[in-house]
Formats: C-alpha cells, sequence, structure tokens
C-alpha cells in the first residue's frame, strides 16, 4: 500500500532541493470527494498532494501545456518538472518522449503503483451510495473506501473501477525516476479488450445503430481533444477554427484552406472527426480513458481507441508508450504485415 | 430513382501516379472495356494517402472507395506502399467496426503494366457494390 506522506516528502525534498522547479500532483478539490489536478511549486505545499480512488486525471496533458503555453514564464528554466503519473499515464509520457515533445531530463517521474486496483468510475458508484454524497475517498488493500453522511461505504474496488483498470495489463509505471507502490503487473480482472470483445460479439447491423446514435449525440464540444495529451497540434486538421490566422492572412487564403469538414455538429461531421482523431491516437493512446470521462454526453470513445489498440498489437505486435526509443506504429512497418485484404 | 434505373454506385478511385495510375492509362489506351463508375484522383504515392482522405470520400458521397498502388518491392519511393498498407489496414478494421460495410472500401495493387488488372478491380468492386446501393451513413446531409 501506498502511503501517501512518502509521495509529499518525495515532493517537498524535490522542491527544496532545487532539483524540480514544480510538482504536478493531485489535491483534494473543492467538489466533494473528487481530486483535483494541483502545481505545487513551493515545499510547504507538498502537504496538500493527495493519492486516491479520484486521481484518474492523467496529469501528463499538464506537461504538454507547460511546454506549450507556459515556456515563457518559467523562473527557473533549466529545471525539470515533477510529475505524479499511474501507469497509463507513464506510457503517455513515453509516447511524447518517443515523439520528441519534450527531453527525458525536462520531467522527472514520480510513478505510483495502482497496485491491486486502480481508479474509480464514478458512473458506477452512484448507485452503490443510494443518492448519497461521498465526502472522501480512499484505497485500502482490495477495497475502495468512501466517507458519506451516512458512514463509512466499503466496496470491492473491481466493482465500482473504470474498464480500463479492470483490463489493465500493467498497472505500474515502468519509466519512472521514483515510484511508490508494488508491481502487481499480471493482477488483470477482466481480459484484455474484455469490453470491445463483449461489443464486437455484435453483428454489423447492431454495431451501426449503436454508433449512429452517439454520432448523433456528440456535440463536437472537443473535450475529448482538449484533455488528450496526446492531441497536442496546434493546428487540428478536423476544425478549422484552430487553423491561424495573422495579419497576413488574406480573406482569399483564408477561403482557399481545405476545410475537410463542416463545424456543425450533425453526425456525418462528427463520424468524420471522431474516426480520424480515433486514426490519429492509433498507436498513442495509452488509454488514460481521459477522452471519455470528460465527454459531456459519455459519447463512449473509448472503443474506438481500443479498438486500434487491440488492432495494432494482434496485427503488427505493437504495444502502445512501450519504450522511449521504439517506433511509432503509423510510421513504421515489418515485412510481415499482413496484406491478403489487398487484391 | 425509378425502378427501372439501374442504380451506378460512384466510386472514389486513389491512385499512385507511377503504378496504378499508369496502369488505368494502360487500360484505357488498350480499349479494355470496364465500368465508368470511378473518378480516379492521382496521388505521389500511397504511403501519401491520409486516412482523411478515405472518410472525406465517403462525407462527400463516394458509394465506394478503391486504394490502389505499386506492388510491395515497387514503390517509386521505396516503402511508401509499406507504410500505406499499415494505415489502410486501420482505417478498413475502424470503418468495419462502426458497422460501415467492409465492400465499401478497397484497397489493391496494380502495376503501370497492368491495364488488364486494373479494368478488373475496377469491374469487380463496382460488381460488389451495387447490391449494397447508395453510401447513405456516412454521407453529409442534403440542406434541404
Ligand atoms: S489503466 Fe492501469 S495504470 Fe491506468 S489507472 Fe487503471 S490500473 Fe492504473
Ligand atoms: S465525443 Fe464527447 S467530448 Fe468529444 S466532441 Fe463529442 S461530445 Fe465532445
Ligand atoms: S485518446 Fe483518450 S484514452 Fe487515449 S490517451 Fe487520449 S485521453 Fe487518454
Ligand atoms: S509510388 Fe506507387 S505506391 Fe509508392
Amino acid at each position: 500500500m501506498i502511503n501517501v506522506q512518502d509521495i509529499r516528502d518525495t515532493a517537498r525534498d524535490l522542491l527544496a532541493k532545487g532539483e524540480v522547479r514544480a510538482v504536478i500532483g493531485y489535491r483534494r478539490g473543492s467538489r466533494g470527494m473528487l481530486a483535483e489536478p494541483a502545481f505545487i511549486t513551493s515545499p510547504e505545499q507538498a502537504d496538500e498532494l493527495v493519492w486516491d480512488p479520484t486521481c484518474f486525471h492523467n496529469l501528463s496533458l499538464y506537461l504538454v501545456h507547460d511546454r506549450k503555453f507556459l515556456d515563457h514564464i518559467r523562473k527557473n528554466p533549466g529545471a525539470p518538472v515533477a510529475i505524479i503519473a499511474k501507469g497509463c499515464d507513464a506510457r503517455s509520457i513515453v509516447v511524447l518522449l518517443q515523439e520528441h515533445y519534450f527531453k527525458r531530463e525536462d520531467v522527472y517521474i514520480i510513478g505510483v503503483s495502482c497496485e491491486g486496483t486502480g481508479v474509480l468510475d464514478e458512473r458506477k458508484l452512484a448507485p452503490h451510495l443510494n443518492g448519497a454524497q461521498a465526502s472522501n475517498a480512499a484505497f485500502d488493500g482490495d477495497d475502495f473506501v468512501f466517507t458519506t453522511a451516512e458512514g463509512e461505504k466499503r466496496l470491492q474496488a473491481r466493482e465500482v473501477m473504470a474498464d480500463r483498470c479492470l483490463e489493465c495489463r500493467i498497472p505500474f509505471p515502468k519509466e519512472h525516476n521514483a515510484v511508490f507502490g508494488e508491481d502487481k503487473a499480471g493482477r488483470q480482472m477482466e481480459a484484455p479488450f474484455a469490453a470491445l470483445t463483449r461489443f464486437e460479439e455484435q453483428g454489423s447491423g447492431e454495431r451501426w445503430d449503436f454508433w449512429s446514435h452517439h454520432f448523433d449525440r456528440c456535440i463536437r464540444c472537443f473535450a475529448c481533444r482538449s484533455v488528450c495529451p496526446m492531441c497536442y497540434c496546434d493546428e487540428c486538421v478536423v476544425d478549422s477554427i484552430t487553423f491561424p490566422v495573422t495579419t497576413e492572412t488574406t480573406a482569399e487564403d483564408k477561403a482557399n484552406r481545405v476545410r475537410w469538414i463542416e463545424r456543425s455538429a450533425v453526425r456525418s461531421e462528427n463520424i468524420t472527426y471522431l474516426m480520424t482523431r480515433a486514426m490519429h491516437l492509433a498507436g498513442r493512446c495509452t488509454d488514460c480513458g481521459e477522452c471519455e470521462r470528460a465527454c459531456p454526453v459519455n459519447v463512449p470513445i473509448r472503443l474506438l481507441n481500443n479498438k486500434m489498440e487491440r488492432e495494432a498489437r494482434e496485427q503488427f505486435g505493437f504495444e502502445p508508450g512501450a519504450s522511449i526509443g521504439g517506433p511509432s506504429l503509423v510510421a513504421s512497418f515489418l515485412d510481415s504485415d499482413p496484406g491478403d485484404f489487398i487484391r | 430513382m425509378s425502378e427501372q434505373q439501374v442504380y451506378e454506385p460512384r466510386v472514389v478511385a486513389f491512385l499512385c501516379k507511377w503504378c496504378s495510375s499508369a496502369g488505368s492509362d494502360l487500360a484505357g489506351v488498350s480499349r479494355i472495356q470496364y465500368p465508368a463508375n470511378a473518378t480516379p484522383i492521382t496521388v505521389p504515392c500511397t504511403g501519401a494517402i491520409s486516412p482523411m482522405y478515405i472518410m472525406s470520400a465517403f462525407n462527400k458521397g463516394a458509394d465506394g472507395v478503391l486504394v490502389s498502388g505499386c506492388h510491395i518491392g515497387d514503390c517509386h519511393y521505396i516503402e511508401g506502399n509499406y507504410l500505406a498498407r499499415r494505415k489502410m489496414q486501420l482505417i478498413m478494421e475502424l470503418l468495419e467496426f462502426i458497422g460501415v460495410e467492409p465492400n465499401r472500401f478497397r484497397m489493391s495493387w496494380v502495376s503501370a503494366a497492368e491495364g488488364a488488372k486494373f479494368a478488373q478491380v475496377i469491374t469487380d468492386f463496382v460488381n460488389d457494390l451495387k447490391p449494397l446501393g447508395p453510401q447513405e451513413k456516412l454521407k453529409k446531409a442534403e440542406h434541404s
């Protein structure tokens, strides 16, 4: 079991010695039991850090923000930034490193193992609480313990864990500078891609009924893109509003830009957006689950990403975020790649 | 469409300049008969085809999309078609996954010398598309 005090001590120490310029971690949020991302820059703040089942955010998003938006205000640009990372989060940092988004020495990874559990799926918790609000959540072995006004509620973690955690193959951040908790790789509670496999048992017609329903519901708020550490492009090919406009840009330039899709949130355009996004994340998505969690209308985005992940694994033997020096999925090939489908 | 009219599927064909596009020219100059349903779009290499092109063609009303290039080992840019083979497999799987009929997407290798093969690929594709009827799933709705 991880003692949160160890994480705080590490953060305090790193900041006190000036070895890092900030620590990105979790602290208690203002909304009930939920943790929220925290940016700690002085040793005294280290005691604010928490580690509990609501630490679901993939904080590597803020490494991207740090490089993208905050570059200019860095006080100590030489020092790295420390980040608390679960297994899936650490794998997205590896993908960012693989893509040379920043350098290994720019980041200090404080790894946390999910050990025998994972993070909470809030949607699964509600039915267990019968309308009560939880004010705190804590790990306890294979259980999660929630504090409510009616007292303590203990649940087996597997009943309320996120699907991805149930299926997680490696709940441990292999890439790290410091790490807390045991490596329990292999503790898997469901077969990898179990939810995907169940979904695929349906016929093509049922699959279309399911997806067309969800494609209709997407409001193209782009929350899934905003929350994803891998969606770092300044110009997003499926969103013409992101194309840069400077004082030099003429009306003609603007008119002549390729607008691949319309901005209206209708089925055909939403499909093109979500399918293109799935393709752009193939081999890069580490199934951190943030896109699906951020979606305000519960579009099951994870299924699309999972489908790509499984194809990459089964057809090309590819594992996202496995090693910093490894090849990227779509910029590499093997002579043995399947080609039977080609006439 | 009246019942007597025959449905003619519209195919968007992304052809690499060096092989399949030349193959289609050969089919033409050799006066091989094949259906006129394909709109060719010449690209420098299959490796340059973004999955976005496929989605976009369907979005704009294609009933079927064909990607065709040089045989493995013959790519003018050495490895473009190896990269295409991976990317196209992924988009093909994804289309099928959401419930699009697998026969709406096709890939082939057609060299500059294979005019007859090009004609056959198009003929087969059109024959396979006919029973499926118009593609409505990914198509942009007409504004009334
Ligand atoms: S997916 Fe794995 S590494 Fe990520 S939070 Fe869940 S159990 Fe932990
Ligand atoms: S899938 Fe969800 S989060 Fe993404 S754009 Fe659509 S509504 Fe927004
Ligand atoms: S696509 Fe979703 S699950 Fe994958 S890395 Fe991005 S936010 Fe995480
Ligand atoms: S040049 Fe024809 S596939 Fe690359």
